[in-house]
């Protein structure tokens, strides 16, 4: 094995660069690692290069143990994004300046650069100061620079980032070619998928941090194990469906499940259709086993060989659409198909049959759970969020405050992964004692790792304005700062059996709707829709607003009722609506133009402090905030 | 036949810009040129025998050479010293870097003739380290090293001033190219942090020089002017006007600026090589762009 790294991590400050990441390329691989910015990637491989000490792990090259080691011990090769040439050197020199450190004589020296600007096709252009010199040439000498003596690895950092599109493809051949004959292990860092594709031996997939999967290109392409290597790597569909008696339902759909995802048990699976799977036909099909239905071209897009279409086809019953996101108030399915580049003119609709597909893991809910206020002798079981945890097949870390030490000693034996047996039934919480100030240590904890949802509970014996006055602390001064959607439950609940969504005062929010109707359709619950008006306007505004809502929600196949009524105090309202409906949940956004949380006109803290029940509050989508995550198509049905 | 024309660039020439022109010129002129002209007139006023006599006067030359041996050991002193503490603050974050970085501007705004006054009271009689010097067999006050400390406080800043920025545009990733491929940082900084600020360095050095030839103050009040001893050029013109021996004072004056506008056009030189090559890199940055 040439280059090993075990359990690899690297922060900066508070926030992980890098998680643990455990990654082996074989001799003579070409591996590729490829991210989007930001991902990682090229932290990974300075520090494998040594530029950069890891904070946690080991990186073993040809099993020797390098981890402390300087780069100048590690016998490796780097070529930099931009080439770092030594400018006041000639090429000669460049190439022969790695030799030259180690004591080879002049005339093995002379032999060698010779042999490598053969290589890489600049001979004679040995005295050239790289002033003179080409991007595309300078690149090439970088590489014969950093080959010239032999390196067990050679690591190159996105060597053609800068440099035109045809030089770009001449010089990836004749990197591949170079690689192939001389065998020595590579790792190459790109963004661009295209490159990887062609180069790579292997790719790994890198995402904030993470090691999504590891793959052969093909491999990576028709048959991804991640949601996010489906979308990142290509076009194509994904559709989240239900698994019923061991096969995957999408709408009339019933396709065969694959032997590793049959033992896993599932309940959803996710049905990745690539542009290339899909075929187009004028006529409607005779077997209609694997035909998604007639569709009209929403869009076309003429990409020379062939021509992308786009296509809207009626919603499959019983599913949702991950990515392409349909449209909000049109319930649909996106499909992107290929044409012929020669076809002279296309219909204004198809029919679209499967010639493939693939089904993988849909993934998991992540939650961060929070329990706080109360004494010692009450134990402190997260009991709404641990339902929700169940009921969703959802991950979950659960925060617990320090006072409980009985609890905090047995963590102390088994810190991680399994969980304390009366603490949390359930095998997927994972329990830690906050180590502080529990506020502290959420926001940490919410920074350092990619949560889906958040759940605050609090104790039955703090009274209600207590219990907002602890979250106001939580969250300090705006509703709008939460990253995550967030449960604020603020007496005892055990769990949900009717959602009530509130599109209250102001602009009406989507995303709200939208996650409250994802979460309702997982836990099967009717749901209330509720639009509050000022009795002096007219609900007409509302009007369509409501309508699209309703339709959305239909889409998602849940089973809601519409209802309107005008209140002078729209936080009040809603908790009368509520009461009187019998609700187990009020899901309200997070609305920007809210006055401060700290004075007592904040819609959400008076909800909070009166609510009969849980309250969930949605942010704003992700585009409007200042950090956006990757994983929005990857949020679950 | 047909009259060639005026050549078009004379015609573009606007009055106004030829007027901005001159004027800048003539001011330099004046400030400059008649200062220098008087020098010239006052050490040939007598002639030129009396103006080779004086500068064949012992005191003269001992003063000449002592003040080009201050200048070239307090640039090599400064050249060093200057190297490491402009590697240390453009390249290093540690406590006390921002004082570090005042402290060297300080010869800038402190009078040399306060500078010389702090040595005395040093290691003048009763200082706190003339104890240190003499057990050393030193002698600091009317004498040689007096002299050179205070050139070399003068003149410390250039070096530093000159290398610093160049350091900090060339950046540390040369240097990590330069690891990976084996140097150790001893090395890396030889082959290629050097040749990168070389420019920078020199011409660091060259302005040190002309300060070291130009000192005066301090030198005075920690040498005492002693002839033959610690009487510098400067001085030595300083104390031929007491003497009213004008033609002396101008004949050396005149040799050192001589030597002063020798070295600042060194410095030309290799500042206008130092842009040919710079520009000869253009078209490279605008490739890695």
């Amino acid at each position: 094995m040439s280059i090993r790294l075990e359990h690899v991590l690297k922060r900066f400050g508070e926030l992980v660069i890098l998680q643990r990441t455990s990654l082996e390329v074989r001799d003579g691989e070409f591996f590729v690692l490829l991210g989007a910015s930001g991902s990682g990637k090229t932290t990974l491989l300075r520090i494998i290069a040594g530029l950069e000490p890891a904070d946690e792990g080991l990186v073993l090259l040809h099993d020797r143990d390098v981890t402390w080691a300087p780069p100048q011990e590690r016998n490796i090769g780097m070529v930099f994004q931009n080439y770092l040439i030594f400018r006041h050197m000639t090429v000669a020199e460049n190439i022969e300046f790695g030799l030259r450190l180690r004591g080879t004589s002049l005339t093995e020296r002379r032999r060698r650069r010779e042999e490598l600007l053969d290589l890489v096709g600049l001979a004679g252009l040995d005295n050239r100061f790289p002033h003179q010199l080409s991007g595309g040439q300078q690149q090439r000498v970088a590489l014969a620079r950093a080959l010239a003596y032999n390196p067990e690895v050679l690591l190159l950092d996105e060597p053609f980032g800068a440099l035109d599109v045809q030089i770009r493809s001449s010089l990836r051949r004749n990197l591949k070619r170079i690689q192939r004959s001389l065998g020595v292990t590579t790792i190459l860092v790109t963004h661009d998928q295209e490159e990887a594709f062609e180069l790579a031996d292997r790719i790994g997939i890198l995402e904030r941090g993470h090691l999504l999967e590891v793959g052969r290109p093909g491999d990576l392409y028709w048959r991804p194990k991640v949601s996010f290597t489906a979308s990142f790597l290509g076009g194509g569909a994904l559709i989240v469906g239900r698994v019923e008696q061991d096969k995957a339902r999408f709408g009339h759909l019933s396709l065969e499940l694959p032997d590793e995802l049959q033992a896993e048990g599932l309940t959803r699976v996710q049905l990745m259709i690539r542009p290339e799977q899909v075929a187009l036909l004028e006529e409607a099909p005779e077997d209609r086993s694997v035909c998604l239905g007639k569709g009209e071209v929403l869009e076309d897009w003429f990409v020379g060989a062939y021509r992308r279409v786009r296509l809207r086809l009626p919603h499959l019953p019983g599913t949702r659409q991950a990515h392409p996101v349909p449209p909000f108030g049109e319930p649909a399915l996106l499909v992107d198909a290929l044409l012929p580049g020669s076809l002279s003119a296309i219909a204004s609709a198809y029919w679209a049959v499967l010639n493939g597909w693939h089904l993988l893991r849909a993934p998991d809910f992540r939650f961060l759970l929070v329990c706080f206020g109360g004494d010692t002798k009450a134990p402190h079981r997260p009991l709404l969020g641990k339902w929700l945890v169940e009921r969703l097949e959802a991950t979950a870390l659960c925060l617990l405050p320090n006072e409980v030490s009985p609890l905090a000693d047995r963590q102390e034996e088994k810190p991680e992964s399994e969980a304390v047996s009366d603490r949390a039934e359930s095998p997927k919480i994972e329990l830690r004692p906050a180590g502080g100030n529990i506020a502290e240590a959420m926001s940490r904890e919410l920074k350092r790792s990619l949560y889906d949802f958040l759940v605050l509970e609090c104790r039955t014996d703090i009274a209600r304005e207590d219990a907002a006055r602890r979250f106001q602390e939580l969250f300090g001064e705006l509703t709008t700062a939460l990253p995550v959607p967030t449960f604020a439950v603020v007496h005892s609940q055990e769990e949900i059996r009717h959602m009530l969504i509130c599109t209250g005062a102001g602009e009406p929010g989507k995303e709200d709707i939208r996650l409250g109707g994802r979460l309702a359709r997982r836990l099967g619950l009717p749901v209330t829709l509720l639009h509050v008006y000022h009795p002096q306007t007219s609900p007409e505004f509302a009007r369509r607003h409501l309508d699209r809502a309703a339709a959305t929600l239909q889409g998602l196949d849940l089973d809601v009722k519409l209802h309107v009524t005008a209140g002078e105090d729209v936080a009040e309202t809603i908790v009368q609506e509520a009461r009187r409906l019998e609700c187990d949940l009020i899901v309200i956004g997070a609305h920007l133009e809210q006055p401060s949380w700290l004075t007592d006109q904040n819609i959400t803290r008076r909800i909070l402090a009166k609510a009969p029940c849980a309250v969930l509050i949605v942010p704003p989508p992700i585009e409007l905030r200042s950090t956006a995550p990757s994983f929005l198509h990857t949020l679950p049905a | 036949m047909m009259k060639p024309e005026k050549p078009a660039r004379t015609a573009r020439r606007r009055p106004g810009e030829i007027l901005a022109v001159g004027a800048v010129v003539l001011y330099a002129v004046l400030l400059l040129g008649i200062p220098l002209a008087a020098v010239l007139f006052g050490a040939f006023s007598e002639g030129f025998e009396r103006f080779r006599t004086e500068l064949l006067r012992p005191e003269a030359v001992s003063a000449l050479r002592l003040t080009i041996q201050l200048a070239f050991v307090s640039a090599a002193i400064n050249g060093c010293f200057g190297l490491i503490v402009a590697v240390t603050l453009a390249r290093h974050r540690f406590s006390g870097r921002s004082l570090l970085n005042g402290l060297v501007d300080l010869p800038f705004g402190v009078s040399p003739v306060v500078a010389g006054l702090a040595l005395l009271l040093l290691f003048g009689r009763g200082g706190w380290l003339e104890n240190v010097v003499s057990a050393v067999g030193l002698r600091v006050v009317f004498d040689w090293t007096g002299l050179l400390l205070a050139t070399v406080f003068v003149s410390l800043p250039f070096v530093i001033r000159e290398v610093i920025p160049v350091l900090q545009q060339v950046g540390t990733a040369h240097e990590e190219a330069a690891y990976v491929l084996g140097a150790k940082p001893w090395q890396a900084f030889w082959w290629i942090t050097l040749p990168a600020i070389r420019w920078a360095f020199v011409y660091g050095l060259i302005l040190t020089l002309a300060r070291s030839l130009g000192e005066f103050g301090a030198v005075l009040v920690v040498g005492g002017g002693i002839r033959g001893i610690t009487q510098t050029a400067t001085v030595y013109i300083y104390h031929s006007l007491d003497a009213r021996n004008e033609v002396g004072a101008f004949s050396m004056a005149l040799v050192l600026a001589v030597v002063t506008i020798a070295v600042f056009l060194g410095a030309e030189a290799i500042k206008r090589r130092e842009e040919r090559r710079r520009a000869g890199e253009g078209p490279t940055r605008q490739a890695l762009r």
